[in-house]
This record gives C-alpha cells, structure tokens and sequence, in this order.
C-alpha cells in the first residue's frame, strides 16, 4: 500500500502541468529509502538500551535480539525460559536447591553477569545478584525483550558483565485498556503449570497509570520417585514436593516528565527437601527534565527492600537464612545531543546496600552489613559518515571490593544492505553483599571481563537477513561460589572465559516467517576455575553445551489463526551426576537432545480474545536441567512433555 | 578461534558480492527534477536543460526513467553519466554521486562561476562548494542543505519555495 501511494505522489508530481509550492511540502514526507518490509520494520526499530541515541538494531553499539510480544504469543512462550532459549547464546542450569539460572556463551552466568530489568527496575537480588528463571515472569503480559547479547557494564554497571535482558511490559508500554491472561500446563501425570495475570492501563495527555498482578503454580519435574545420589534423601515424587511460583505486582505513574514506578517480585522455590523464596519488593521515582531539544538531565531515586534467597526445610518450613536487603540509590543522568551527529551520554550513581539478619541469629555478627558504591560513566556516540563511533567508560568504587574502571569502544556502521559492528568492552561485577560477606579470604574484588565482538550481516532481500558474529570473552578474578562440607563461600579465581560463534537467519514473508540461529562455544583451556571443568573436556564447561540450533517456523494458516513450530537442539553435556565408589562427584555425558514445540494460536475468536494450544516437549525429551559446576547437586530431572492452553483478552479503552 | 574468524571473513566476503540497494533513488531523483522547476538559470540559447551524474549512480537510471520526454522551461531534459568534470562543462547540474565526493574541490574549480548548479549526494558537502548537498533526518525523510553564496556566484536563482524547504541554509 506504502508503495502504491508513493507512486501515485511521484506521479502526481512529476505529471502536474503546474506545478505549486505544497508539491515541495510532499517531497517532505518522502523516505529516503524503499518501503519498509515487514523484517525492515522490524529491523528498523530504534533501541535505546545500548546507546544514548535511539539507533536502529543493525546499528546500536551492541549485539542485539528484540523479541515483541506479537513473537512471544505466537510461540506461545510459557515463561522466560522458553524465550531465553530461543536466543542464541543463551540456556538455562541449575544454581542449587533446584533453583535454575542463566548460562550465556557458555558460561555459568546466574550471579551478576546478566542484568534482568522489568520496566527499568533490577530483578537481581542484591545478596548474589541472581535472578531465579523457571516459570518466572508474567511472560505474556510483556510488550517487548531487548537483549544486549555482550557487555553492558559501562552503562548498566556491575550487575551486567556478559548481557541484558531488558524487559518492557504492555502496561508501561502501549496498553490503554484493560487485558488478563491464563496458561493452563497438563502433562500425563497431572497439572503441572497454572500462571495468570491482569493489566490496567489508562495513557491520559496529562496523567497516566497501570497496573498488574501476575501469580503462578507449577512444579519444577514430574519425575516420580527420584532422590539426588549427593544429597541422599528418600526418594519423592517430584510433582508433589518440587514448585516454582512466582508472584508479581506493578504499578506505575507519570505525569509529564516525572514517573513513579513500584513493584513487587515473588519467587518460592523448593526441591524435596529446602524451600528458597525471594520476597523483593523496588520503588523509583525520577523525572526527566529537558531542559532543551538537545539536553535532558534525568535525576532517579531508587529502593529496593528484599528478603532474597530466604532458605529452610520443606519439612517444618523453618528458616536457615533469612535476611533482609536494602538498597537506597540516587543518580543523574545527563543526554546531550551536541548536534545531530553526536551524542553525549553519562551520568553519577550513588548506592549503599544494607543487611541484617532477621533470625537474629548473629549471621553478620553483631552489626548489620553495609556496601558503599559510587559510580560515574560517560559515553559519547558520533554518528560520522564511514562509522558510528560510541567510546566511554565507567569508573565504580566500593567500599569493600574496591574499584573498577572499564572503558568501551564500538564501530557500527549500516551501508545498504550490509552492516558491521566491531565491539570492544571491558566489563565488571561488584560483588553483592553474600559474595563479599563469605569471601573464603575475608574479601573478593570485582570481576573482569574483556570481550571483543565483531558482527557482520546483510539483507539479501527486503525479506531476508543473514549476520554472523563471533566473540571472545576473557574474565578474571572470577568470583566463584564454593559448596563445601565446611559451608559456602566466594572466592576470585584469576582466569575463566569462552569464545566462539552465532548465527542469525530470519525471512519474514507476508504469510510465514521463519528464525535460524545456530550458537557455537568453546571454553578457555586455561580457565582456572576447577570446578567448571569436568575430566572428560577442556572444551566446555560443565552442565552447558557448546552447540545449540533453533530453528522457528510459523504460518498464517488464515488472518487470525497461526501455526508456530520451534525446534531447539543442544548439543552433548557433561556435568556431575553423582558420586563414584569412593564417594567422589563423577561426571558423566549428557547426550544431546532436542525440544519440538507447537502452538496453534488463534486472534480474536471474539473481539479481543486470543486463544491458544501447544505442545511443549513433543518427543518427550524430558531434558535434565545440570548444575553448572561442581557443587554437589545432580542434574534437575527434566519435565515430561506438556500440553499448554492459553486464553488472553483485550480491552481497549476509548482514547 | 582461527576456524571462527575464518567462517566470519567467509560469510562477510559473501555478503559483499550480494547485490541489493535500499536507498530509494527515486525520491533522489524526484527532489532534482524539482529542484531544477523551482530554479532559474541565465538565459541561454540551448534547447536542452542537462543534467550530468558524476560517477556511478543508481539515480542515473532513474533520472533517466523519470525525465524520459519532460522539459524545463520547453527545454528539453537530457541526463548523461560522466566520469570526470570536463564531460560536463555544458551541464546545468551535476549531480555529484557519493563515490565521486572525493572530486569536488576539483569540479568547484573547473566550473568556477559557471551557471551550473552542483548538487552532492554526500552529506555536508554543501559546506565545501556544492550548491545544494542531500541529508537523511532520523525519520528517514530526504532533505537538502543549500549554499546560497555559491547559486548567487554561479547566477543561479531559486524560488523562495524552494529556498523554505532547505534543511540548513548557509
């Protein structure tokens, strides 16, 4: 239609015998490029989360996935997981106690090395900077994920070494109305997933508001009759004794420039034996002053008050950790856009945590436990006719860890149908408040990474892209957490890290659409962590793989119905999976397997209801979810397969 | 490693053989064609109004596409290709192609006070001698920026039409 009417001007143009003053008024609204298709739209979208600028993905200072929630309905996600997983690079492991985490690259990557945001505000916890992902988050009430696959720190700080994943939901979005939705899970042995939520939302010229409340049941396996060889329990049906129930409030103002935004993030957890909950809630108020059209300064308030990783016996719920974590932090942020061409980014943060132990059972000794954190970053992005430059750096110090410094260099360029980016970042964790408290030797410093990135891709059609990068990551004073028999503790370990390859291959067609993506890792050999490594390989570390292959297919089978298969293949594992005759953890290969899911969805089967049915795990895979180094926990048994219901509705006010 | 870097170079020498364009040279054209309505040069005796593309460029097909049995001014409009400044000593523009920026100062000189009107595909050339050099906004919508010192010595004048719709005027 775009194209239709861009011809039809031209020619009115061209042809009008005379020609007036309004003819040069509609050149005006011409582009300067052809018309969009539906993958350049897509393609075209301008991000912020790298860049101080809005710059399109082939262009931000990053490598970047962006997934809509139009992508995530018609696959039918059932939570964070079944996304993160079809992001190249990215899997799931299990931390301990059943609780599952992020692996990125290759590497363990739970604490502190990927940043989670929900509307702006960190899901990290603020003791080990974890962020607990099965069944996690109100998946279909999200507008939009856009994933930083590589370093943020410079920007985002110590909590995002290795990635972001910056999670925008429909309330603070674009919903002006009123939607909920439901996920129903069954498998042979039961339900096994009930998850719903409802938004409000009303966008006024002068006043706006949301808000949403997300709750879930579901359990971890199905698996019956099964003990952890390490922790040697009494064999249990895993449907009845496992849960993963997350808990979710959110609400947001705005006015003009100021917005306050509150939320609340549940997760309780359990494995046979020990439950793990996090009770986090986080409240920012800040306001964006634009001072000019080319100067905003954004000064932000932000508390978090958490009683993350609470952890006792299923048995009598009682406690064996309990402590409450606060965080007060203020910062500025100035954005400068010195002409159309450059671009100024930066900014102060202050922030001090503080934790007590509410068993009183001196866990901190007699006092409560205080961090101290200042920070100040600055990046600049000029737009130059042979490269997009960004260049910058954050400078953090804390009071127990000490400083960091990580600058960043990045060329981007898009020429035609061909881009490339040449990333250089150097990025840092600050250790959170349990990494420093059980340091082994009373103190951890920041961990460092250095990651050099280079992508390039091109658009053989409008339809068609292919971008291939490769990445090398090299991290040091890795902090590592230790499972003893004499208890748990951190420690830096001086090398870690991977290196290795992705590929991305999308065509979008008026009636179908298809994503590849093939993620290839190979792990340091000189890595020091041992307990990363597994004997039978130096080539990967444990519990992760180091070949993974999705391929995503979905097709308009009419206007409103859509069928969406994704295939997941992982390669081979190696983790520890119990003990040998002299009771030692002995590792063993996990083969690899492959995830098919279908969904069928079906839009507006009466104005505003959507309704879906999947299988997840067709082939009934019942994938084992590793531990991702060696600390005493056998791998989680794997879900059976799953059939899925899902039914949203919409109501949209009058504007 | 070795085998990453080397699969990376592969794929991305691939992609450079892969022709496609996405810039939409059509609107180029459409602003030239509009640019020269919207203009006057000093009189002369010839009955054809030419435009010259410096160097290699998508837009001369279109030019050609879209001035094919059009006159300004009932001068007939003929579009030609060249390779160099001295091919078109007679033009009453140039256009000067991306590829081509490098030979501005040396076409400035050539055509010093001539009645040709320079117009550059480049960004900011129109600081550096072009009467007029093209911008793409963030929305993605074509502009032009306009030297009007240069039109006035080369004796070229514009409507004010023309002259309201200029991104930057120096």
């Amino acid at each position: 239609m775009k194209k239709i009417l861009l011809r039809f001007l031209f020619l009115s143009i061209l042809f009008s015998p005379k020609l007036k003053a309004q003819d040069l008024d509609s050149l005006l609204n011409m582009s300067a490029f052809t018309a969009e298709s539906d993958l350049q739209k897509q393609l075209n979208t301008k991000s912020t989360v790298a860049s101080g600028k809005a710059l399109t993905t082939r262009e931000t200072p990053g490598i970047l996935s962006v997934i809509t929630s139009d992508e995530i309905q018609r696959m039918g996600a059932r939570d964070i997981v079944d996304v993160l997983r079809t992001v190249p690079g990215f899997d799931i492991a299990q931390d301990v106690q059943f609780v599952t985490g992020v692996s990125f690259r290759g590497n363990w990557a739970n604490e502190g090395k990927v940043l989670f945001l929900i509307d702006g505000q960190q899901i990290n916890d603020l003791l080990y900077q974890g962020v607990p992902l099965l069944n996690n988050f109100p998946i279909d009430g999200i507008a939009k994920i856009e994933i930083i696959r590589g370093p943020g720190s410079a920007i985002y700080g110590g909590s995002a070494e290795y990635a972001v994943v910056n999670i925008t939901t429909k309330q603070a979005s674009d919903l002006n109305g009123v939607s909920a939705y439901g996920t129903l899970g069954v498998h042979s042995s039961g339900i096994g997933r009930q998850n719903g939520g409802v938004m409000i939302a009303q966008n006024g010229k002068n006043f706006s508001w949301d808000l949403g409340a997300f709750a879930g049941k579901s359990f971890v396996s199905d698996q019956s009759n099964y003990a952890d060889p390490f922790i040697g329990y009494n064999p249990s049906d895993l449907k009845n004794s496992t849960t993963a129930n997350p808990t979710h409030f959110n609400l947001g103002l705005r006015t003009k420039g100021l917005s306050f935004r509150g939320m609340y993030n549940g997760y309780r957890t359990t494995d046979p034996i020990e439950f793990m909950s996090n009770d986090n809630y986080s409240a920012d108020l800040k306001y964006e002053a634009k001072i000019n059209d080319k100067l905003a300064i954004t000064p932000q308030l932000v508390y978090m008050n958490q009683v993350p990783w609470a952890w006792g016996t299923t048995a009598d719920n009682s406690d064996s950790l309990r402590v409450r974590a606060t965080r007060w932090m203020g910062n500025v942020v100035l954005n400068y856009n010195l002409s159309r061409k450059v671009n100024i980014n930066g900014g102060v943060v202050y922030f001090q945590d503080e934790a007590s132990d509410l068993l009183n059972q001196g866990y901190f000794g007699d006092e409560k436990y205080h961090l101290y954190n200042k920070a100040v970053f600055a990046q600049a992005l000029i737009k130059h006719r042979l490269a997009n430059v960004t260049f910058g750096a954050r400078y953090e110090t804390n009071n127990r860890a000490g400083d960091a410094f990580v600058p960043r260099l990045a060329l981007t360029k898009k020429i035609e149908n061909f881009h490339f980016k040449l990333l250089y970042s150097q990025a840092f964790r600050t250790p959170g408040i349990e990494n420093q408290h059980l340091a082994i030797n009373g103190k951890v410093v920041p961990e460092k990474s250095s990651v050099g990135e280079i992508e390039v891709g091109y658009q053989f059609t409008p339809e068609m892209l292919l971008s291939v990068n490769a990445f090398y990551i090299k991290t040091e004073n890795v902090i590592t957490y230790l499972n003893t028999a004499e208890g748990s503790f951190y420690n830096n370990y001086s090398l870690s890290g991977t290196s290795g390859l992705e590929l991305v291959y999308s065509i979008r067609q008026k009636k179908w659409n298809a994503n590849v993506n093939y993620s290839f890792n190979q792990a340091n050999p000189n890595s020091t962590v041992d307990i990363y490594f597994v004997p039978q390989t130096k080539s990967q570390f444990a519990g992760l793989a180091s070949n993974k292959l999705v391929i995503q297919a979905n097709y308009l089978l009419t206007k409103k119905l859509s069928l969406n298969a994704t295939l997941i293949s992982i390669g081979k594992r190696y983790a520890y999976t119990g003990l040998d005759s002299n009771n030692n953890p002995e590792a063993t290969e996990l083969p690899s397997y492959t995830l098919v899911n279908t969904f069928l969805n079906y839009k507006d089967l009466v104005k505003g209801l959507t309704v879906g049915l999947g299988v997840y795990d067709l082939l009934d895979e019942k994938p084992v979810i590793p531990q991702a180094y060696n600390g005493g926990y056998a791998p989680i048994p794997g879900r059976s397969r799953e059939f899925v219901i899902k039914l949203s509705y919409q109501l949209n006010f009058k504007n | 490693m070795k085998k990453i870097i080397i699969i990376s170079f592969l794929v991305s020498c691939s992609s450079i053989i892969a022709n496609a364009q996405t810039t939409n040279y059509k609107v180029y054209s459409l602003f030239i064609l509009n640019i020269a309505r919207f203009s006057s040069w000093p009189e002369s005796e010839s009955k054809e109004f030419k435009i010259a593309v410096l160097g290699k460029s998508k837009i001369y097909e279109e030019l050609v596409k879209s001035a094919e049995g059009k006159s300004i001014n009932e001068a007939k409009i003929i579009v030609t290709q060249v390779e160099s400044a001295n091919e078109a000593m007679d033009a009453h523009i140039i256009f000067v192609a991306d590829g081509k920026s490098s030979a501005l100062t040396e076409l400035k000189q050539a055509t010093e006070e001539k009645p040709i009107m320079i117009i550059a595909e480049r960004e900011g050339l129109f600081k550096k001698g072009a009467a007029m050099s093209f911008v793409i906004l963030d929305n993605s919508s074509l502009r032009f920026d306009l030297n009007s010192k240069e039109l006035e010595k080369r004796k070229i004048k514009i409507s004010k039409n023309l002259r309201d719709v200029a991104n930057t005027t120096i």
